[in-house]
């Protein structure tokens, strides 16, 4: 827990949250840190995805959360997690979390991915989102230079790898999506010697700091 | 009330599987289960999914995305699909899955690919909880039978086409212009020149080429070095006059042929003029083809004496052998390996009546036993007998002796051959078993009438009998009578049935199979003999009159009425096991040795476990039938 958790925390109204729900956050708060270095096959990932009413961080409303588990280095349908936000936000999102755990998250787009869910955890929850996150927006150009080295949308990468879901603009449709992208992604990674999530949150920045100038 | 995440996910897989077969069909509660505890993994290009080395798979795989291939790990494994790659909707590895087995392919994706994977458990629960995908992967598993035998045809054929080079004419097998001397060359020039050549034999020609001598390599120490032969003289006096030659249009089967009946190493090869066109030697044969059945068969005929004999035994051994690898089926082998070694045995015969000049004897040559009933492997023991007629005005005594030491000379040089001797002296140089006609009968008599143990034991090896060689009209009469006399003798055929159940097919009730000590399943004393054995008595009851088990089977079940499936069933059951014994024995050569008939079931690869299984599962029922017949 950081100062930053704690602070926000403390600063965050919690008496009107149910008896469940606090102790599943103080659960959630227990958890340990994941290990970064070890081996893709005995990393939880846990990707994420939202579906919001635009893409304004400041102004759109968070709709829906999704999130699917990749454990053992195989997706696992049974693993996974899906729900709006109304009528009752707190529920959603801790019901997230706790699927979550410690991540690492994978997620498509961090930046507004994140954004949206960081304030409504915050709002919601008194929560900040710290989770170690791996962003395919960047990492996929960073593993596949051969057929794009710079950002894209994700629909790019879904038809170049013919990646099929039931439903795309959709929380979980996407995530399904995003979730066999990182499956491909660590295919490549493990061919590149790249073996840990750490790996793949090194080459990520590598990449950015490469593409940004 | 919209449905939970993983409801959404799975009722994507759902219908995605339900595009395929046998997923279309299976049922709510089954594809349900299935689409819910299915994983997704991604195998990129070139990747193994899965190997045999990876011990018993831990989980189904059925292809989402991308193609598959699956290659054999053995030459002479059962075939999963062989070469054709697997698309969407293809699951794998069948059979290794349900029995729990390593797979003995090996799976590579040849594209990116992605598989659902289904935990080994949940696969076999599933077969539990669908009938549709049990039965789909009962059929699954028959059709790689069917695929391997399709493979063997395939093999046949391959056969077929090699047997065509040894119709090739000689004159196509030379390699190098023909070597020859004159005959008058100093021996001396004419061996420097085989030396420096490095030629195994020289040839001897006229002016006009026509060959006149032939020396070997092999005639020299005895012609040269041991009488110290004089050099400088001419080579005409040394060498072998008027060699053996065959036309360049004679055929390399004719040339192989003419080789075995001389016992030569050389033969030259000749145009129409009878001028020297080259030298073919029994190595240029050799590597043209090893061994092939019709030269087997003409070397038998052929052969003058028992080391000709012998030597074809032994390529009768190395065919079986090769055949045994190839995977031909065990009926077809069984029955192969008989009417070789009845060639074997008849020329045998025929060589030690000219020998014991017997030739106006009236004769049948008896075999009893697995011989007799067509069921040899590669390491029987002889079990023969004689019949023989003593013609009026010839002392009866006199006669036995003399056929008796006929009798031992065939029995010594069988053995010669590779069948040892019987250690229960069931041969006919036993004077018990050199018997007239009327004594024959007398003693089946005895033993249908009084059939104490040693009786039924005797009936189990003697009632197989089948005539070799000889008059085949004594067989015939002999069989008609017992047939008539055993049917009608039903305490007779009850005590027969009693002994026939006393062994029980090896299946456990927990375990797959009950195992002796060292873990393995002797598949003559309880696999075969269960078989042999009730197909015995319903052959006598019936009175069909072949001595062999699958022909019993077949015969008599037909005219007990039995359904023609069930029928091929137990037959094919028998067969399986009769190749599984040939099978272990083709990896242990070794003649009479203890091992032979014994083969570990945990070696067998899932798919020959699985059948057989299924196969002694045959013998029960067929058990079964006879229990119920007699009431025991």
């Amino acid at each position: 827990m950081n100062w930053l958790t704690r602070m926000l925390f403390n600063r965050t109204d919690l008496s009107s949250l149910n008896t469940g729900l606090r102790d599943a956050l103080a659960h959630w708060h227990s958890l340990a840190q994941p290990e970064l270095g070890k081996p893709h096959f005995e990393t939880r990932y846990v990707v994420l995805n939202t579906e919001t009413s635009g893409f304004n961080a400041d102004r759109d409303a968070l709709l829906n959360v999704a999130g699917i588990a990749i454990e053992s280095g195989v997706l696992v349908p049974a693993s996974s997690y899906a729900a709006e936000l109304m009528p009752d936000a707190a529920t959603t999102l801790m019901n997230l979390l706790t699927f979550c755990g410690r991540g690492p998250a994978v997620l498509f787009n961090a930046a507004l991915n994140r954004s949206m869910l960081e304030r409504g955890l915050e709002k919601h929850l008194g929560v900040a989102l710290d989770l170690p996150t791996i962003d395919l927006y960047w990492l996929l150009p960073a593993l596949f230079p051969e057929h794009n080295n710079r950002p894209v949308k994700l629909s790019y990468w879904v038809d170049l790898f013919g990646v099929e879901t039931f439903k795309r603009q959709h929380a979980l449709g996407d995530a399904f999506a995003i979730a066999q992208l990182m499956l491909i992604a660590k295919s490549r990674a493990i061919q590149k010697g790249l073996a840990s999530a750490q790996n793949l949150i090194d080459l990520e920045q590598t990449h950015r700091q490469w593409v940004r100038p | 009330m919209p449905s939970t995440a993983p409801e959404q996910l799975t009722a994507t897989i759902r219908e995605f599987l339900q595009r395929f077969q046998p997923f279309n069909r299976m049922e709510a509660e089954a594809i349900t289960f299935l689409a819910a505890h299915l994983k997704l993994a991604h195998y990129p290009r070139g990747s193994e999914i899965l190997t045999p080395e990876m011990g018993p798979p831990r989980c189904c795989h059925i292809v989402a995305r991308g193609q598959i291939q699956s290659r054999q790990a053995g030459a002479t494994a059962v075939t999963e699909h062989a070469m054709v790659p697997l698309g969407p909707g293809e699951a794998f590895p069948i059979g290794a899955i349900a029995a729990q087995r390593p797979s003995t392919n090996t799976y590579i994706a040849v594209e990116d690919s992605f598989i659902y994977q289904l935990a080994a458990d949940d696969f076999l629960k599933l077969m539990l909880m669908s009938p549709v995908f049990h039965l789909f992967c009962t059929q699954y598993i028959a059709d790689l039978l069917v695929q391997s035998r399709q493979q063997l045809q395939t093999t046949f054929s391959q056969r077929a086409a090699e047997q065509q080079t040894m119709i090739t004419p000689l004159g196509e097998l030379l390699k190098r212009e023909p070597v020859f001397v004159s005959p008058n060359t100093r021996t001396r020039a004419a061996l420097e020149t085989m030396a420096n050549l490095r030629i195994g034999c020289m040839v001897i020609a006229d002016q006009e080429r026509r060959p006149l001598g032939i020396l070997t390599l092999s005639d020299i120490l005895p012609r040269v070095v041991i009488p110290g032969f004089d050099l400088e003289r001419p080579i005409s006096a040394l060498m072998t006059p008027n060699p053996r030659a065959l036309p360049a249009t004679a055929s390399a089967y004719d040339a192989t042929l003419e080789m075995a009946a001389h016992k030569f190493r050389h033969l030259l090869v000749v145009d129409h003029q009878e001028r020297l066109l080259g030298v073919i030697s029994e190595r240029d044969l050799f590597s043209l083809q090893r061994i092939s059945l019709r030269q087997v068969r003409a070397t038998i005929e052929g052969a003058s004496g028992v080391d000709t004999l012998q030597r074809a035994s032994m390529d009768i051994r190395h065919l079986a052998l090769n055949l045994v690898a190839q995977g031909i089926a065990a009926e077809q082998l069984t029955r192969f390996i008989s009417s070789l070694n009845d060639a074997l045995t008849r020329r045998i015969m025929e060589l030690e009546i000219d020998r014991h000049e017997l030739h106006d004897l009236e004769y049948a040559w008896l075999a009893f036993g697995s011989e007799g009933r067509h069921e040899q492997t590669l390491s029987t023991d002889q079990d023969n007998g004689l019949i023989y007629v003593c013609p009026e005005g010839t002392d009866k005594n006199t006669l036995k002796a003399r056929l008796l030491k006929f009798a031992k000379d065939v029995n010594d040089s069988l053995a010669a051959c590779g069948f040892p001797l019987c250690t229960g002296n069931i041969m006919a140089s036993n004077p018990e078993l050199c018997l007239t006609y009327d004594e024959w009968q007398r003693r089946f008599e005895d033993w249908i009438r009084e059939p104490d143990p040693q009786a039924l034991l005797n009936a189990s090896i003697f009632f197989d009998f089948r005539v070799l060689a000889g008059n085949e009209q004594f067989g015939d009469t002999l069989r008609v009578w017992l047939n008539r006399a055993a049917s009608k003798n039903s305490s007779f055929l009850m005590m027969m049935a009693g002994n026939a159940l006393q062994v029980s097919p090896p299946l456990g009730r927990i375990r797959d199979f009950v195992v002796e000590d060292d873990g393995s399943i002797d598949l003559k004393k309880s696999g075969a003999r269960l078989f042999v054995d009730v197909a015995r008595i319903l052959a006598l009851r019936t009175e069909v009159s072949s001595s062999s088990t699958v022909q019993r089977l077949r015969q008599a079940g037909l005219r007990l009425g039995m359904p023609p499936e069930e029928l091929s069933a137990i037959v094919d059951g028998f067969n399986f096991i009769q190749l599984l014994r040939l099978r272990s024995q083709h990896l242990n050569t070794e003649h009479g040795a203890p091992g032979d008939n014994k083969i570990n079931p945990d070696k067998l690869n899932e798919i020959d476990r699985r059948i057989l299984k299924e196969a002694l599962r045959q013998a029960r029922k067929l058990q079964l039938r006879l229990k119920l017949d007699y009431q025991l």
